[in-house]
C-alpha cells in the first residue's frame, strides 16, 4: 500500500516529519518498505516578468531578455518569438530540471553562455513543462494577474513536493489498506482527532441540473441471488456527469501512489478505494439492460459453468460455477470484487453513472481471483475481508467527489441490499490480564482510551462480577479482532512495545569468559585428531628427573608431600609425559604412533608459580597406515611430517607469520630443534628430533619427533573473522626453475630473496623438489620451485610472464647466489 | 596404372595398417607412412603435376577425399587406443584393504566431558574454569570447610612446597571455581565446571592421584531441591539413557545443606550385580558459602552437584581400571 505524507495529513494532523512518521508507522506494525521523496511539480520554476527584449548580437533568431523573477533581474537568452516586454512567463532557474518526457531523462538547466551571451535560466514553453500545448513553438504566456515570483506549481494549483511511503500491510489488517484506516491509527497515537471527510453534497451542485436527478429507484434496481457470497450490495446513481480528464489534484495523487489516471469518474472510484479501503465500481447506466421492472437491474448471481465474460482489460474469461458475477437480466457486467466488464464500463460519453459499493465474501473473491489468475486492487482488498458497514458511506463519498470533478447530480437515495445485520461482536477485557501478558502496568483508563481511540466501543455492563473488566464492541472494520489477546495487542502497540521493559530471560545467565576458551580448546582437539593424532591425557604429577628434560630444575614446582619420587613435581611441559606415553606403547609392541595432548603445565616464572595451557604432539614409526603396495609403504616419519601437522594446525587456527629458527646445539630432549616464533619475538613453542640415544634408552628406534605450543598465546594470535576472496577470473601461468644453491641457503632465504625482487604478477611460489647428488656440486643442493604468475584483471601474455620471470631469476642468481640448472 | 586407379589400393593398405597399430606410437608411424612428407599419399599428390591439365581436378579431388577418410580413421583409432590405455590393467579386488587415512581419536575422558558440557549448555549453563593450583581459601575456607576439617588433612591433599610464604595446594574439587565465579559475578549464576582435580591417593584400579570432575552450580531466586532433582535427572538420562533411575540419599558435604548422594540404577548396574551404584554428590548451596561470596541467602538459593568423569566413562564404556585412562595405550585410545 502506498500513501503520501500530504494526503495522510488531510485526515489527521500529526506533528511528525516524514522520517518520524516512518518510524511511528513501523513501530505500529505498518512496516515502511520504502520512502520516496517526490519533488513537486515544476520544481524551480517561477512566474517571471519580461522587462526588456533585445536582439542577440551574434544570432538572428535569438533575443537577449532582462527578466524579473520576483527576487531580482536575470539576463536570459531566448529563442521564442511570441512574447514581449511585460509578459509573464514561466522561468526555470539554474540548478532545476525540466520535467522528464516519457522515456527520457529530465533536462537539467545550468547558467552558461549562449552564442557568447550569458543566460541565467530558461523561459519555458508549455511543451517543455509537459503542459497542454496551446501555442506551438512559443513561450507559455501566463495570465496578466499572475504574481511574479510565485512558484508555477502554486500558480497552477499543483501540489508541491511530497513523500511517498510504501507500506507493508499485514494480511490480518485489511482496514489498513486505506488512508483513513492508517490515519485512524496515527490519530490514536498522536492523540489528535481523525478528520473524516464530508459526504454532504453541496446543494448548489444539484441545482446545476435543469431537472431534478430524481430518485434512485427510478433508475436502477438490485436483486441479490447469492446472498451467501454478497452480504451487501449498494447502488447509487449520479446523473448528468461529464466524463473527462481528472483535475490535477486527483490525477497527481493517484499517480504518486502508482495508479494510472483514466478519467474523472473511474479515478474517483479508485481514490475512494484508497481512501476508505472499499473497492467501488462505476457502470454506465445505459449499458445495464432493463429488467421486468422497466429499470436497469443489477443481478448478483453465481456464474454459470462455462460462462464467457470479457473483463475490462479486454480478456475473455471462462467462468466456472461458484464464481460471483454482477449481471443484468441478460449478461454479466462485472466479476464481483475482481474486475468490471468491458461491456458496461464508463465511456467518454457516459452521462449517468451507476456506482456499486458492495461487500463480497472474502473466500469467494480469493477463489475467483486465483482461479482466473487475476489480481486487482479490489480483489486484494476483498479477499482480506472488507468492512460491510462502510459500503454506503464510501458510495456517498464517491458520489460527492464525482459531482465535484465531473458534475451532475445524485439521484436521491440508495438501493441497499443488506442481508446480514448481526450484532457487533463484543469482547471482555480483564484489565489485570494486560499487565500479566505484557509485563508492564498500564492504567485501566489508558487501556480503555487506547481502544476507544481505535474505534472500539465501551459497552456498559452492570455486573459486579465484571469488576476490573471492560466490555468492548469491535468496530466492523476490525475483522482481525476476535479475542482478549487481540485487544491486549492493540494496547501494547499503542503503549509502545519499546516502552515495555526488557526482563532478562528467566534463568538465563549468559556466558562465562571461559566459554570461548573451552570451545577453542575443543576445536584444537578436533583439528589435531583430524590430522591423524590420537589424544593422550598424561599425569599432571611427574618425576623431577623426567621433568628436567623440558626445563631447568629452578622452574619446577615441587610437591611438599609427594606420594613417590616419580610423582613429585607438577609437569612443566607436556613433552616428558608424551615421551613416557610413546615408551609405554613401544614396550607393548605398538610402534607406529601419533599423539597429541592438550593440557596445563606448571612452572615457576620469576619466583611465581604459573599455569599455562599447551598443545604437544609426538610422532614416531610408520608414516602411514600399512598398505600392500607402493615403494614408500615402509617409510618412517620425519621431522617434516610433524612440521606438516603443525602447519596445518596453525593455518586452521588462523595463526600467521610463524617462523622456525634452528637452534644451535642440542637440548636435554632434542638432538636438533627449532624455536617457533610469531612476529619475530613471541615464543610460541618448539619442534625437534628427540635425541636418538635418549629415545633408544626408552626402546624407541625410529626417529621420534615432538613439538609443543603455548596454546594460551596461540589463541590470542588467531586471525579475525574469515573473509571471502574473489576467485581468480583469469588463468595463471606456471614457470618452474631449479636453483643450485649452497647448503646454507634456507628455503626462507629463497622466499625472502623472491620478496625483495618484488616480481610483477607473481601469485604464489611452491617448492617441489630438493635434490642433492649427480650434477650438483658437493656442499650444494638443487631446489626447484614452481612460480605461478597471474593478473587479477586480464590473461597474461607470454611476454609479460617471461619479462617478470627472467628479472626474478636474474635477481635470485645474483643475490642468493644461485645458478639455474 | 592411371593415377586414379592407384588411390584405392593405397587407401585400403592405409586402413589395414591403422587397424593393425597396437599403440599410439605404432599409429603415428602408420600415419607417417601414408600422410607424412615421404608418405605414399604425398607421393600420389606429387604425381598430379604430371597429369594433363584437364584430368587434374578429378584426380586431385579423389586423392583428397581418400586422405580425409584416412585422417578420420587415424583420429578414430587414436581415440580408441587412448581409451584402451585407460582401462585397468588388472581387475579390481574390492575386498582388498583400502589405503587408510588415519583419523586420530579423542580421549574417552574428553568425549564424556564434552557430552556432559553440551547437555548443560543446552540447559543454559556457561562453562567456567579456574586454576588447578589453588589457595586454601577458595578450596576450603569459603566452602565452609574449616581448618580442622578432615578433608584438609595433608593425608588427602597435595600441598606445594611453600614459596614466598604462600601455602598453595592442588585443588581437591572443582568447587573452588564456584567461589571464584560467584565472587566476581552477581546472581543469578548457572555454570558447569569441568577440570582436573587431585587427591593424595595411591593409584589403583579405582584411584589415580589426578582425576577429573565436572560440577554444576545454579543460583537464582526460588531454586529448590525439586529443580536440583529435575536437572540431575535430565542430565543423567541424556548421558546414560532414558531407562536410568536415580535415587537421592541424604548425605553430608560441608558446602551444601541439605546434601545428597545420587545413586543410579539401570540394566548396566544390574549386569554388574548391583541395584544401585553411587555416581554423584549434590545439595543446596550452604548459606555460609553465599555469605563468603556476598550473596544474600534470604534472597537467593541454589544447588550444586558434581561427579567424577572417569567414573561415568568407566560405567559408560565398561572400563575396569582407571589407570587405563592415563597410560594412553594406542590400542585403548583407538577404541573410542
Amino acid at each position: 500500500m502506498k500513501i503520501t505524507y500530504h494526503w495522510l495529513k488531510q485526515y489527521v494532523d500529526f506533528p511528525w516529519t516524514p522520517e518520524e512518521l516512518a518510524e511511528r508507522l513501523t513501530m505500529l506494525g505498518l512496516e515502511v518498505e520504502g520512502i520516496e521523496h517526490r519533488s513537486g511539480d515544476f520544481e524551480g520554476v517561477v512566474v517571471a516578468q519580461v522587462i526588456s527584449r533585445d536582439k542577440h548580437p551574434n544570432a538572428d533568431k535569438l533575443s537577449v531578455c532582462r527578466v524579473y523573477d520576483g527576487a531580482g533581474e536575470r539576463q536570459i537568452v531566448c529563442g521564442a518569438n511570441n512574447f514581449q516586454a511585460g509578459d509573464k512567463v514561466p522561468l526555470i532557474l539554474p540548478g532545476a530540471t525540466l520535467p522528464a518526457k516519457p522515456g527520457e531523462a529530465g533536462l537539467p538547466i545550468k547558467a552558461g553562455k549562449i552564442r557568447g551571451i550569458e543566460s541565467n535560466g530558461m523561459m519555458c514553453s508549455a511543451e517543455e513543462l509537459g503542459l497542454p500545448v496551446k501555442v506551438p513553438d512559443g513561450l507559455l504566456i501566463l495570465e496578466a494577474n499572475a504574481t511574479v515570483g510565485q512558484s508555477l506549481a502554486d500558480y497552477l494549483g499543483r501540489r508541491g513536493s511530497d513523500v511517498v511511503f510504501d507500506l507493508e500491510i499485514t494480511p490480518n489488517r485489511p482496514d489498513l489498506n486505506s488512508l483513513i484506516g492508517i490515519a485512524r491509527e496515527l490519530a490514536a497515537l498522536a492523540g489528535k482527532p481523525l478528520r473524516i471527510p464530508s459526504v454532504e453534497v453541496a446543494s448548489g451542485k444539484l441545482q446545476e441540473l435543469a431537472a431534478s436527478p430524481g430518485a434512485v429507484a427510478d433508475f436502477v434496481s438490485v436483486r441479490v441471488e447469492a446472498q451467501e457470497l454478497c452480504p451487501r450490495y449498494t447502488a447509487r446513481v449520479i446523473r448528468g456527469v461529464k466524463v473527462g480528464p481528472s483535475p490535477d489534484w486527483l490525477r497527481s495523487t493517484l499517480e504518486k501512489v502508482g495508479l494510472r489516471s483514466i478519467n474523472n469518474v473511474v479515478d474517483v472510484t479508485n481514490y475512494v478505494m484508497l481512501e476508505t479501503g472499499q473497492p467501488l465500481h462505476a457502470f454506465d447506466v445505459r449499458l445495464v439492460s432493463k429488467g421486468a421492472t422497466g429499470v436497469p437491474t443489477i443481478v448478483v448471481r453465481e456464474a454459470a459453468d462455462g460462462e464467457i465474460f470479457q473483463t475490462l482489460d479486454g480478456t475473455s474469461r471462462t467462468l466456472t460455477a461458484g464464481m460471483l458475477l454482477i449481471a443484468d437480466e441478460q449478461k454479466g457486467i462485472a466479476l464481483a470484487g475482481v474486475m468490471g466488464g468491458k461491456n458496461s464500463e464508463i465511456q467518454p460519453d457516459t452521462t449517468d453513472v451507476l456506482l456499486e459499493s458492495a461487500c463480497f465474501k472474502a473466500a469467494s473473491v480469493r477463489r475467483t481471483s486465483k482461479a482466473l489468475g487475476l489480481r486487482t486492487d479490489a480483489s486484494y482488498r476483498f479477499e482480506r475481508g472488507s468492512d460491510v458497514e462502510i459500503c454506503d458511506w464510501a458510495s456517498q463519498r464517491a458520489a460527492k467527489l464525482i459531482l465535484e470533478t465531473a458534475g451532475g447530480g445524485v439521484a436521491e437515495g440508495v438501493e441497499d441490499v443488506y442481508s446480514m445485520t448481526g450484532m457487533a461482536p463484543t469482547i471482555l477485557l480483564r484489565h489485570n490480564k494486560v499487565g500479566q501478558l505484557l509485563g508492564v502496568s498500564i492504567p485501566e483508563s489508558r487501556q480503555v482510551s487506547i481502544l476507544a481511540g481505535l474505534g472500539f466501543e465501551v459497552v456498559p455492563v452492570e455486573d459486579r462480577a465484571s469488576a476490573g473488566c471492560t466490555l468492548l464492541g469491535v468496530p466492523s472494520f476490525r475483522v482481525d479482532v476476535h479475542c482478549e489477546a487481540d485487544l491486549i495487542e492493540e494496547i501494547a502497540r499503542f503503549h509502545g512495545v519499546d516502552k515495555i521493559p526488557s526482563t532478562p530471560p528467566r534463568g538465563f545467565v549468559g556466558s562465562n569468559e571461559f566459554d570461548k576458551l573451552h570451545d577453542a580448546l575443543m576445536e584444537s582437539r578436533l583439528l589435531l585428531s583430524a590430522a591423524g593424532l590420537c589424544e593422550a591425557q598424561g599425569q599432571t604429577l611427574i618425576g623431577d628427573e623426567v621433568a628436567k628434560l623440558a626445563v631447568g630444575a629452578e622452574s619446577l614446582i615441587k610437591l611438599a608431600n609427594p606420594l613417590s619420587a616419580d610423582m613429585n613435581v607438577l609437569r612443566p611441559s607436556l613433552l616428558p609425559g608424551l615421551l613416557e606415553c610413546l615408551s609405554h606403547n613401544i614396550s607393548r609392541k605398538n610402534g607406529d604412533l601419533g599423539f597429541f595432548e592438550i593440557g596445563r603445565v606448571f612452572h615457576r616464572v620469576e619466583g611465581k608459580q604459573a599455569e599455562e595451557r599447551r598443545a604437544a604432539m609426538a610422532l614416531t614409526g610408520a608414516r602411514s597406515p600399512s598398505f600392500w603396495a607402493g615403494s614408500d609403504r615402509d617409510s618412517r616419519c620425519s621431522i617434516y611430517d610433524l612440521k606438516g601437522v603443525l602447519e596445518e594446525f596453525l593455518d586452521a587456527m588462523g595463526v600467521k607469520g610463524v617462523l622456525y629458527s634452528r637452534r644451535v646445539g642440542e637440548t636435554a630432549l632434542f638432538l636438533e630443534s627449532a624455536g617457533i616464533a610469531v612476529g619475530g619475538t613471541l615464543e610460541l613453542g618448539e619442534i625437534g628430533l628427540v635425541h636418538p640415544a635418549l629415545a633408544r634408552r626408552r626402546g624407541l628406534r625410529d626417529p621420534v619427533l615432538m613439538a609443543e605450543l603455548n596454546l594460551d598465546l596461540l589463541l590470542t594470535l588467531r586471525g579475525g573473522a574469515r573473509r571471502f576472496n574473489a576467485l581468480p577470473q583469469f588463468p595463471s601461468v606456471r614457470r618452474d626453475a631449479a636453483l643450485v644453491v649452497l647448503e646454507s641457503v634456507s628455503h626462507d632465504a629463497v622466499l625472502e630473496a623472491v620478496r625483495q625482487a618484488k616480481p610483477a604478477f607473481l601469485d604464489s611460489i611452491e617448492l617441489f623438489d630438493v635434490f642433492r647428488g649427480k650434477g650438483v656440486g658437493e656442499g650444494s643442493k638443487s631446489v626447484a620451485y614452481a612460480f605461478t604468475y597471474r593478473h587479477p584483471e586480464k590473461t597474461l601474455t607470454d611476454f609479460e610472464v617471461n619479462g617478470s620471470h627472467e628479472k626474478l631469476m636474474a635477481h635470485l642468481t645474483k643475490t642468493l647466489p644461485a645458478t639455474l640448472r | 596404372m592411371s593415377l586414379i586407379d592407384q588411390i584405392a589400393p593405397v587407401k585400403d593398405s592405409a586402413m589395414a595398417d591403422l587397424e593393425e597399430a597396437r599403440d599410439l606410437a605404432a599409429l603415428d608411424q602408420a600415419k607417417g607412412r601414408y600422410l607424412g612428407a615421404e608418405g605414399r599419399f604425398t607421393a600420389l599428390m606429387k604425381q598430379l603435376g604430371a597429369l594433363p591439365k584437364e584430368e587434374r581436378p578429378l584426380a586431385g579431388k579423389a586423392i583428397n577425399a581418400a586422405k580425409v577418410e584416412i585422417e578420420a580413421a587415424v583420429l578414430a583409432r587414436r581415440t580408441q587406443l587412448e581409451l584402451e590405455a585407460l582401462m585397468p590393467a588388472e581387475p579390481i579386488d574390492f575386498t582388498l584393504p583400502g589405503r587408510r587415512r588415519f583419523v586420530g581419536r579423542l580421549h574417552p575422558l574428553t568425549r564424556v566431558t564434552e557430552d556432559i558440557v553440551r547437555c548443560f549448555r543446552r540447559l543454559g549453563f556457561a562453562v567456567a574454569d579456574g586454576p588447578e593450583v589453588e589457595d586454601e581459601y577458595h578450596c576450603f575456607d569459603a566452602l565452609n570447610t574449616p581448618a580442622d576439617h578432615p578433608a584438609r588433612d595433608s593425608q588427602d591433599t597435595f600441598f606445594l612446597e611453600p614459596n614466598l610464604g604462600e601455602s598453595m595446594l592442588l585443588r581437591t574439587h572443582t568447587s573452588s571455581v564456584q567461589i571464584r565465579v560467584m565472587s566476581k559475578q552477581p546472581p543469578p549464576v548457572r555454570i558447569v565446571v569441568p577440570g582436573r582435580v587431585y587427591r593424595r591417593d595411591n593409584a589403583d584400579s579405582t584411584h589415580n592421584p589426578t582425576f577429573q570432575q565436572i560440577e554444576g552450580l545454579y543460583v537464582d531466586k526460588g531454586v529448590t531441591v525439586g529443580d536440583l532433582k529435575g536437572t540431575v535427572e535430565t542430565v543423567f538420562k541424556e548421558l546414560l539413557g532414558d531407562e536410568v533411575r536415580l535415587r537421592f540419599r541424604p548425605h553430608y558435604f560441608s558446602y551444601t545443606e541439605p546434601s545428597f548422594e545420587i545413586d543410579f540404577s539401570s540394566s548396566l548396574t544390574k549386569s554388574m550385580g548391583k541395584e544401585w551404584l553411587e555416581i554423584a554428590g549434590c545439595g543446596m548451596v550452604h548459606p555460609s558459602v553465599f555469605q563468603a561470596v556476598g550473596y544474600d541467602a534470604e534472597e537467593w538459593s541454589g544447588w550444586a552437584f558434581g561427579f567424577g568423569i572417569e567414573r561415568i566413562a568407566m560405567i559408560r564404556y565398561g572400563i575396569p581400571d582407571i589407570r587405563l585412562f592415563y597410560e594412553n595405550d594406542i590400542r585403548f585410545l583407538a577404541q573410542f
